[in-house]
């Protein structure tokens, strides 16, 4: 493990190093269930005959599971691409608040715009769950580098969970291939009800979750559109009128 | 079928429909996130969005689901997943603690009713 020399706290070798130690940080109980939900995901591209290499690299890339199975399960309900380009973009809001609060975490002291952007790109529910236990323990100055094996070893774990669970589905007995496919909505199911804290987030998911089968089958693949943006907004509006908030 | 299920097809609709605008607000959060105020109107409005897109994307895979999760009944794949969030608030919040609940539910469920997608 240790082959670097411990020489110079500011030696050359020290990013490397700081992210080996940020991919060893990845296996943990957080990273497990992200490697499940993952195996869920590659089950669900089988399921719906998506091709297993752009479903790696949509882990890869976009790196955001909600994002991935609207792209997947949209395109297999015939949606057109514009409406899933839409509803993709709508589900990344939540990144932003995300990447906003960790990365001074994540910046060190010397914050250079790519290692910025690349740490960025790593930010998804476990990293930033996972970055707020982990890099304040991380000196300053290793924390982009160690950021950024955190972010790739989850990916990469994530992307065996992918192909795993795409090879599995087809070799398992019936009732463990739907433990695999339920693996995605339970994961999402339990996702929201861990961040929902404000009437606002109970409103947006009551209202998102009846909206969705009213619209089910609604032109041009809108359905996610609709319930999103119509049940998000109405959330939004009652949230506001509601009584005993502070004036 | 097409060309959208070609792997070269599919991963140009992952790379311009799945991955740049999902990388967009990661971009912006660089930017422009000591400028950005979380608290404000606006981005309460667009985080409210995204949670019930999230929440319907849930119920779309519970309620119209594809493939092998049609074998199962609508009773069934709802109460597994109540279930599981039942588990996560009664553990003590732990999100493995739901997942093997719904899925300990699922597949009982599912052998009991002898499944065979």
């Amino acid at each position: 493990m240790n082959a670097l020399p411990d020489s110079h706290p500011l030696d050359t070798a020290r990013p490397a190093r700081w992210f080996l130690r940020g991919m060893r940080g990845a296996v943990s109980t957080p990273g497990v269930v992200l490697v499940a939900t993952f195996i869920g995901f590659g089950g669900l591209l089988h399921d719906l005959g998506f091709p297993i290499l752009a479903g790696l690299l949509s882990t890869l890339l976009v790196w955001a599971l909600p994002a991935q199975v609207i792209l997947v399960g949209g395109l297999a309900a015939g949606a057109s691409l514009p409406a899933l380009a839409v509803a993709v973009c709508l589900s990344g809001v939540r990144l932003l608040p995300m990447v906003v609060s960790l990365m001074p975490l994540m910046r060190g002291p010397r914050p250079r715009l790519l290692s910025e952007l690349v740490c960025a790109h790593f930010v998804a529910v476990t990293m930033w769950a996972e970055g707020f236990r982990l890099l304040p323990k991380v000196a300053p100055e290793g924390r982009p580098s160690y950021a950024a094996g955190l972010g790739f070893g989850l990916t990469v774990l994530s992307m065996a969970g992918t192909a795993i669970g795409f090879y599995l589905t087809g070799a398992l007995p019936g009732p463990l291939a739907v433990a695999l496919l339920l693996l995605t909505p339970i994961s999402f199911a339990i996702l929201l009800v861990r961040n929902a804290r404000r009437p606002v987030d109970w409103l947006a998911i009551g209202l998102g979750t009846s909206i969705s089968p009213l619209v089910a089958n609604s032109p041009g693949g809108l359905d996610l559109f609709w319930a999103g943006v119509g049940g998000g907004t109405l959330a939004f509006l009652i949230a506001r009128v509601l009584p005993g908030r502070r004036a | 079928m097409n060309f959208l299920t070609t792997e070269l097809g599919a991963m140009l609709v992952v790379i311009f429909i799945g991955f740049l605008p999902n990388e967009v607000w990661r971009v912006l959060g660089v930017l422009f996130g000591r400028r950005i105020d979380p608290a404000s109107a606006w981005m309460q409005w667009v985080q409210a969005v995204a949670t019930a897109l999230l929440a319907a994307v849930v119920a779309r895979l519970l309620l119209v689901p594809s493939g092998a999760l049609v074998a199962l009944p609508l009773w069934l794949r709802v109460g597994a997943v109540g279930s599981g969030i039942a588990g996560f608030l009664i553990v003590r919040r732990s999100v493995l603690a739901g997942v093997l609940v719904a899925e300990a539910v699922l597949v009982a469920g599912a052998w009991w009713l002898g499944v065979s997608p």
